[in-house]
């Protein structure tokens, strides 16, 4: 059995495959698609609120955090200024100090802009001073807008600071100038956490770090070191109300948005790394691959099984296929599928039981055809009458013919040129034969025996044979007469006899033979030996079947060899009858 | 590790083969931790001008601030301590020692002659210095936003409020004029504080007697000076020195019924009348940070000095009883603790 070849295997399986994972994965990723895309949008509009809500939140804290500050100095200039130097102020003064950590020192001017007191945590405290105060911008924007917030400066270049001032309601209540280390709001901002990591920081109005999680960044003071924080912030300005990504000191891409702190002109900055930002929509694209993974691999498993539910009977098939078609016609496809391949199994096996039976038919017609004219081949086979080859006695009209100086010309000529003559003297032989509907029972050398009423009965078989035999001499003297024109002397002789013979089919297998036996077989023989060139020569039996129907003419009776008695010869006249 | 095939054909007999699985996992569960830790862990250096003992509140507050990167001693942090024990002039040489171990970064804590000795010890390995001083004044830094070299560290402020020790204590004796001072000469900072305390007094109208000691054995003899001088309070400078030896100073303020003020919340705790300093639990914890961050791996340069946001002042209102002292409202409303 020749293996299958192995490239059908595999388009079976790719094919497969492929519908199956278009089937899977289509929808899949379509899912996925949809699911990551609207998740995005869905998780950025969220992200912006957030971020917004955490900004504003703690821009309200940092808010407190200085209006606290406020409030506490608002204490201070309740209550207008008298000439006399005022213990309780002091009081008031140092216990502001006290309560409010990020003071480092307050000064209170009265209405007169003279310093009226002055104290400090690291310096010394002033009371009465007099000094005059008036020109300084916090007094003087302090009276105007009650409030006021002075400029972020870096003392030593490092730590941010911010001097406030405020106003009380009347004039004579004076100012209160406080100087307020802003390393406080790192507290606050410290406080701030967006999501799990995120988180918040505050510049100033010309941008300087005013206040991160990482104090050492503010302290640094380094402008370039902040300026991706700034432009952060330039970008989220630039596009107001939304979150921006962004990068920060260190690098990283964060999602950012901002609240602005009304009264001091600064920016608080909320910012989350974008990778925890949209962490739920990465993992919804991980979902999503993992998923067109898993499809994958479930496609090419049911790949994998379909094909191979479907190659075992293709074997099959393959297999009964190619022994059919190599001749075995008995074999037959066992399957039971249940499906189109067990109903092709039927079908072959139908096919190869018609093709056995075909086969035999031929087989039997072309065996039947050695000796029979093929319409007479025919008919035996479609009546189905094997036993008409059966040995029987019966009585037949037996013709031999053959060639007069063959042996001598056979001897003398070219092969060639012999089995030319041969060949063209059979065709003639069996058309005639065919035409008559003899049984051609077989060639040899020159001569040949037909017979008549065996194995296929007729109605006149001596008439028929002597037609037969007259034709034959017409037919094989004209090629003769052609040949004697190359110097090639030859004749062609008939004899004829009728009685009764066993017939009957003689070998096996391959080599299987219809002939009869008897003495009027050998009685044909002799005649034809003794019949010369031209001549049809037959016995009376047959000449009696014949009767008048044809001229025939008695010539003397003669002793032939293996008979005891003289026979009577009778010749028939060859002439054109039609 | 290498025990573990001996022990384990050993049990082989008596334990079933589950037990040996349990075993051997246990056994490589244990293992792994302990190689992927044992070269990582760094060692950190640690200069002390004192003793652990005197330390102890220090160190706490120190690995406080290592907790806060993630650091804990003896898990994934090792320390190596050197211990002058009062004998400031040890320093450097222990200093030098640190160097020499090649620790990842020196921790100079306790004030200028620590940082001082550090500083003179390496110029590469990082250093983080806690003191009271200023350190650009001093010349352990160029810059405090932009350090420069391998050092770095925290400034507790102490030094610079020193005046404000003088103004405190006027406040509580406001009829005496004259009040002495406390020195140590070798203190780097000692001039800049006398010169600091004298524009003070100036400005107060007051006048000092200044008094030394550097060493424990002259103390006795300070505080016998206050009365014989007439003076009405005796200030301390910010000195390390004194600061880890405020329950001595307090038992000899008591003894000699002497009204002081120091630099050390310890003092009024020991009974001591006030102080008034940086918060050194502060200051030690962001040193411990600071130091986190350097074995995590950043430069000292990048990491500006941190200066202390709380300055206490600290009234022991027992002492002042004892003393005969009333506590006007104004000290009163200034103090952060009041210890009664």
């Amino acid at each position: 059995m020749p293996n299958p070849p192995a490239a059908s295997r595999m388009s079976l399986f790719r094919k497969y495959f492929l519908a199956l994972f278009a089937a899977v994965v289509i929808p899949l990723l379509v899912a996925g698609v949809g699911e990551a895309w609207f998740g995005y949008r869905d998780q950025r509009a969220s992200l912006n609120d957030l971020l917004d809500a955490e900004a504003r939140a703690a821009a309200a804290k940092i808010q407190d955090f200085m209006e606290g500050i406020r409030d506490q100095l608002g204490w201070a200039v309740l209550l207008p200024w008298s000439e006399n130097a005022d213990d309780k102020r002091r009081l008031d003064a140092l216990l502001v100090l006290r309560q409010v950590p990020p003071i480092q020192s307050l000064s209170l001017v009265d209405a007169s802009g003279r310093e009226r007191l002055f104290v400090s945590r690291i310096g010394l405290n002033r009371f009465e001073s007099g000094a005059d105060r008036s020109g300084n911008p916090a007094v003087t924007e302090a009276r105007s807008h009650r409030v006021w917030y002075g400029p972020v400066a870096f003392q030593g270049g490092s730590e941010p600071f911010m001097t406030m001032a405020v106003a009380g309601n009347r004039a004579a209540a004076g100012v209160a100038i406080a100087e307020v280390n802003l390393k406080f709001i790192w507290d606050v901002i410290l406080a701030i956490r967006v999501g799990r990591t995120g988180e918040a920081f505050v510049l100033d109005r010309p941008g300087r770090l005013i206040a991160h999680p990482d104090i050492s960044l503010v302290l640094r003071a380094d402008e370039t070191a902040t300026r991706p924080l700034r432009e952060l912030r330039a970008a989220i300005l630039a596009r107001p109300g939304q979150a921006i990504a962004g990068q920060d000191v260190t690098g990283n891409t964060v999602l950012a948005a901002m609240a602005p702190i009304g009264n001091v002109g600064w920016s608080v900055i909320v910012k989350q790394p974008l990778v925890e930002a949209f962490g739920p929509i990465y993992a919804a694209l991980w979902r999503t691959a993992a998923l067109l993974v898993a499809g994958a691999i479930l496609a090419a498993a049911l790949a994998y099984w379909l094909t191979h539910r479907m190659t075992g009977p293709i074997h099959l098939l393959e297999d009964g296929a190619s022994r059919i078609g190599a001749g075995q016609f008995d074999h037959r496809i066992n399957l039971a599928t249940g499906d189109e391949l067990e109903r092709l199994a039927t079908r072959f096996n139908e096919m190869a039981g018609e093709l056995a039976l075909s086969q035999e038919r031929s087989e039997r017609i072309s065996r039947l055809r050695r000796f029979l004219a093929p319409q007479v081949a025919e008919l035996i086979d479609r009546t189905g009458g094997d036993h008409m080859l059966d040995g029987r006695r019966v009585e037949v009209a037996v013709l031999f013919c053959d060639l007069r100086g063959f042996t001598a010309f056979s001897a003398r000529a070219e092969p060639e040129a012999v089995m030319g003559v041969l060949g063209e003297y059979y065709d003639v032989l069996e058309r005639v034969v065919t035409a008559h509907e003899g049984t051609l029972t077989n060639f040899s050398g020159d001569g040949a025996m037909v017979l008549f009423n065996a194995p296929v009965p007729c109605a006149d078989p001596a008439l028929q044979a002597l037609e037969m035999a007259h034709d034959m001499q017409i037919d094989v003297q004209k090629l003769l007469a052609a040949r004697r024109a190359f110097d090639h002397r030859l004749g062609f002789g008939v004899g004829l006899a009728m009685g009764l013979a066993t017939v009957g089919r003689i070998g096996s297998g391959g080599r299987l033979d219809y002939t009869a036996v008897g003495n009027v077989v050998n009685l044909a023989a002799r005649l034809c030996s003794i019949a010369g060139d031209f001549e049809i020569l037959m016995d009376r039996v047959a000449a009696r079947a014949v009767g008048s129907r044809l001229p025939l003419i008695e010539l003397d009776a003669r002793i032939l060899k293996g008979f005891d008695k003289p026979i009577a010869i009778f010749a028939a006249v060859i002439g054109d009858r039609k | 590790m290498r025990f573990l095939p001996s022990a384990s054909a050993r049990a082989a007999d008596g334990l079933s083969r589950r037990d040996l699985i349990l075993l051997a996992g246990g056994a490589a569960a244990w293992a792994v931790p302990a190689r992927s830790q044992q070269p990582a862990m760094p060692v950190l250096g640690y200069l002390g001008s004192e003793s652990p003992e005197r330390y102890a509140s220090r160190l706490a507050a120190f690995r406080e601030g290592l907790a806060e990167t993630g650091y804990v001693e003896g898990r994934n942090l090792a320390v190596e301590y050197r211990w002058a024990e009062g004998n400031y002039q040890r320093l450097p040489a222990l200093a030098k020692e640190l160097a020499d171990r090649q620790v990842v970064a020196i921790v100079a804590p306790g004030g200028a002659e620590v940082a001082l000795a550090a500083k003179s010890a390496t110029m590469t390995i990082p250093i983080v210095f806690e003191m009271g001083g200023d350190p650009i004044a001093l010349g352990v830094v160029d810059s405090l936003s932009q350090p420069g070299g391998n050092l770095t560290g925290v400034s507790s402020l102490s030094v610079e409020v020193s005046r404000k020790r003088l103004e405190f204590m006027a406040e509580l004796r406001r009829g005496a004029r004259l009040f002495a001072i406390a020195v140590n000469r070798t203190s780097p900072t000692a001039n800049s504080q006398i010169r600091n305390l004298q524009a003070a007094a100036d400005s107060l109208g007051l006048q000092l007697r200044q008094l030394e000691a550097s060493t424990e054995q002259e103390f006795e003899a300070l505080f016998a000076s206050v009365a014989q001088v007439g003076a009405g309070g005796l200030v301390f400078t910010s000195d390390p020195y004194f600061a880890y030896r405020s329950p001595r100073l307090a038992a000899l303020a008591v003894a000699h019924a002497v009204p002081a003020i120091t630099q050390s919340r310890d003092f009024p705790i020991a009974g001591g009348l006030m102080s008034y300093g940086g918060d050194f639990l502060q200051s030690h914890r962001h040193t411990g940070a600071y130091a986190g961050r350097i074995i995590k791996g950043e430069k000292p340069s990048q990491l500006p000095v941190q200066r202390v946001t709380k300055v206490e002042l600290f009234i022991n209102l027992k002492a002042a009883n004892a003393l005969g002292l009333s506590v006007p409202p104004s000290l009163l409303s200034s103090a952060d603790f009041v210890i009664e």
